[in-house]
């Protein structure tokens, strides 16, 4: 019996509505109801470590950087343009954030250069900066883009044993999705339904057709005679 | 018994389609998964650097005024290593040079200026345009017991060095500055070849190098033409000739006194303004040169400055003095001449023998 295109319809609205309740829910359960996205990676390289702007600007949302040395030295962030960021490291030893892994939280790090880091806290290209003891963390507003965060003892010391968290933060997400899986969770439900519903009315009017056609001729039963 | 075999098959029809949907949209979401987190997450690519955006914020510049004039402040109001390592913190390159040489003279020398930091809050004029180098940062003061307001020039070379002031300038009354463009675009540093064989609507009526070389050439002593000068008369290269012409008119039963200026290499920096004209900055380097004529002493004790750098009095053979001449000119965009708006001078060495 070939399926009615009404029923292949209401098949995939279910579906989609199933997956959009599964998918608006784990990411309500992954995100939180702050709807905070936080990724680290431990650096054991040393020399600096840079958070680039492919990483920090692909949001709309600022993006909070924060860094703690295992050893409890000091550390210093500091958000430059890009250009300029690169400028100043050029050839000294860093760790870039080069990928990232959701929902596992993970960040990958490229490790380059070889050169000794030279003191940057004179240069006047960073537009934020913070510093602190053992931890210290930086919050970069959107905006000014390509900008690029770089993380460093303070001074020309390499930085080693090193976690850096990104956290980007947006209630919007979690209604969001919310919102995602109550949606599907309404087009899923209204597409059960019509497709129960369908069942059943085809599958009285098999019945009653069935045995309209008994009323008319029944074979099996001139079979039994 | 037959309904129940059909309502079975409708069953296992509607579970088949319901799990092949499903597979085909696990299969779809896995492929574009990335895309789809994204999206929701609001990722996009990264944004690319705007080439007409200031590279500072407004409390940058702010901040870096703040700090430049403090160490200036403190170099030329204390002394020892300390105050030294403020005034290089403060300054760079001939505003260095300069500032070292008012220090040293301070005593024999009246105060060209109140100190900017004794100003109230310096207006902050221009920033660079773009991620290039040099960026700079055009300020002026006025200080609060009155006087002649001061245009600052600090430059930053490259993205490792902080900026500094490479020349603070009393203006000339009545001179003013025309506005610049908004400070969150920046203005940008034109050329110093670009003057007015540029055609494409952006060149001006002298080109500022040009410019500097023939006003460095016009207050020479002895005296040189310039024809058609592309600058308008003003008092302080009056001044510097006929000080030339008094110094050697003094001089002359016993020595022979000869003036060159030269442009300081790498010292033009010439900034756009909103109107499409430009505003030069620039030092000239004169060099006094006296040649003692044979069997003549010069007394040089009368000059205070010149016995203070070189510690001596009397003069036999030759003897120099190195002065720093800072100046702002405003260059029209297309025609007219450029005008002298602001002007400072400062002996910065000497020697004798």
């Amino acid at each position: 019996m070939p399926v009615s295109p009404r029923r292949a319809l209401g098949a995939v609205v279910a579906v989609v509505g199933l997956v959009l309740v599964v998918l608006g829910g784990w990411i309500v359960v992954q995100l939180g109801p702050s709807g905070e996205a936080r990724f680290s990676a431990i650096s054991k390289a040393p020399g600096a470590i840079v958070v680039t702007s492919d990483v920090l600007n692909t949001v709309d949302v600022p993006v909070r950087v924060t860094a703690t040395r295992r050893d409890r030295g000091a550390v210093r962030l500091a958000a430059a343009p890009s250009t300029d960021a690169r400028a100043i490291l050029a050839t000294s030893a860093v760790s870039t954030v080069s990928g990232m892994h959701y929902p596992a939280g993970t960040m990958d790090l490229r490790a380059s250069g070889s050169g000794a880091l030279t003191d940057i806290s004179t240069a006047d290209v960073w537009r934020l900066a913070s510093r602190g003891a053992g931890s210290a963390g930086l919050v970069v507003d959107q905006g000014r883009g390509p900008e690029t965060v770089v993380v460093t003892s303070g001074d020309a010391t390499a930085l080693t044993d090193v976690t850096v968290t990104l956290t980007w933060a947006d209630r919007a997400w979690f209604f969001e999705a919310l919102a995602a899986a109550t949606i599907g969770a309404v087009i899923a439900a209204f597409a059960l339904n019509d497709l129960w519903q369908g069942r059943v009315i085809t599958a009285q009017s098999g019945v009653a057709g069935t045995r309209a056609s008994r009323g008319r001729h029944d074979p099996r039963r001139h079979d039994r005679r | 018994m037959i309904r129940d075999d059909m309502i079975g098959d409708e069953m296992t029809r509607f579970v088949r389609a319901i799990l092949v949907s499903l597979v085909c949209v696990v299969m779809g979401t896995s492929v574009s998964g990335c895309g789809a987190t994204d999206a929701l997450l609001g990722i996009h690519r990264a944004p690319k650097a705007k080439a007409t955006s200031a590279p500072l914020t407004v409390d940058q510049a702010k901040r870096i005024l703040s700090r430049a004039f403090t160490a200036a402040y403190l170099g030329e109001t204390t002394t020892g290593a300390a105050a030294q390592g403020k005034l290089r913190t403060a300054y760079t390159g001939e505003g260095l040079r300069g500032v070292v040489g008012r220090v040293k003279l301070a005593s024999v020398q009246p105060r060209v200026a109140t100190s900017p930091l004794q100003a109230p809050p310096p207006t902050l004029l221009a920033i660079s345009r773009g991620f290039g180098f040099p960026r700079f940062i055009v300020a002026q003061t006025v200080a609060s017991e009155g006087g002649l307001p001061i245009l600052h020039l600090l430059i930053s070379p490259d993205a490792a060095t902080p900026y500094r002031i490479a020349m603070s300038v009393e203006m000339a009354p009545p001179a003013t500055v025309k506005p610049f463009d908004p400070l969150s675009q920046g203005s940008p540093l034109v050329s110093n070849g670009t003057g007015s064989l540029v055609t494409n609507g952006t060149g001006l009526a002298v080109a500022p190098a040009t410019l500097l070389d023939r006003y460095a050439a016009q207050m020479a002593f002895p005296a040189k033409a310039i024809p058609k000068p592309p600058f308008a008369a003003d008092s302080f290269s009056g001044q510097v000739r006929a000080g030339a012409a008094g110094v050697a008119k003094a001089v002359a039963s016993q020595a022979t006194f000869v003036q060159v200026h030269k442009v300081v290499p790498h010292s033009v920096y010439s900034v756009r303004q909103a109107s499409g004209d430009a505003l030069v900055f620039g030092v000239i380097e004169r060099t006094d040169s006296f040649k003692v004529k044979a069997g003549q002493n010069v007394n040089t004790v009368a000059n205070k400055a010149f016995v203070k750098l070189t510690g001596k009095k009397l003069v036999t053979k030759a003897a120099s003095i190195t002065t720093l001449e800072f100046v702002v000119f405003a260059v029209p965009r297309s025609t007219g001449e450029a005008t002298l708006i602001a002007a400072r001078e400062q002996i910065v060495a000497g020697s004798g023998s």
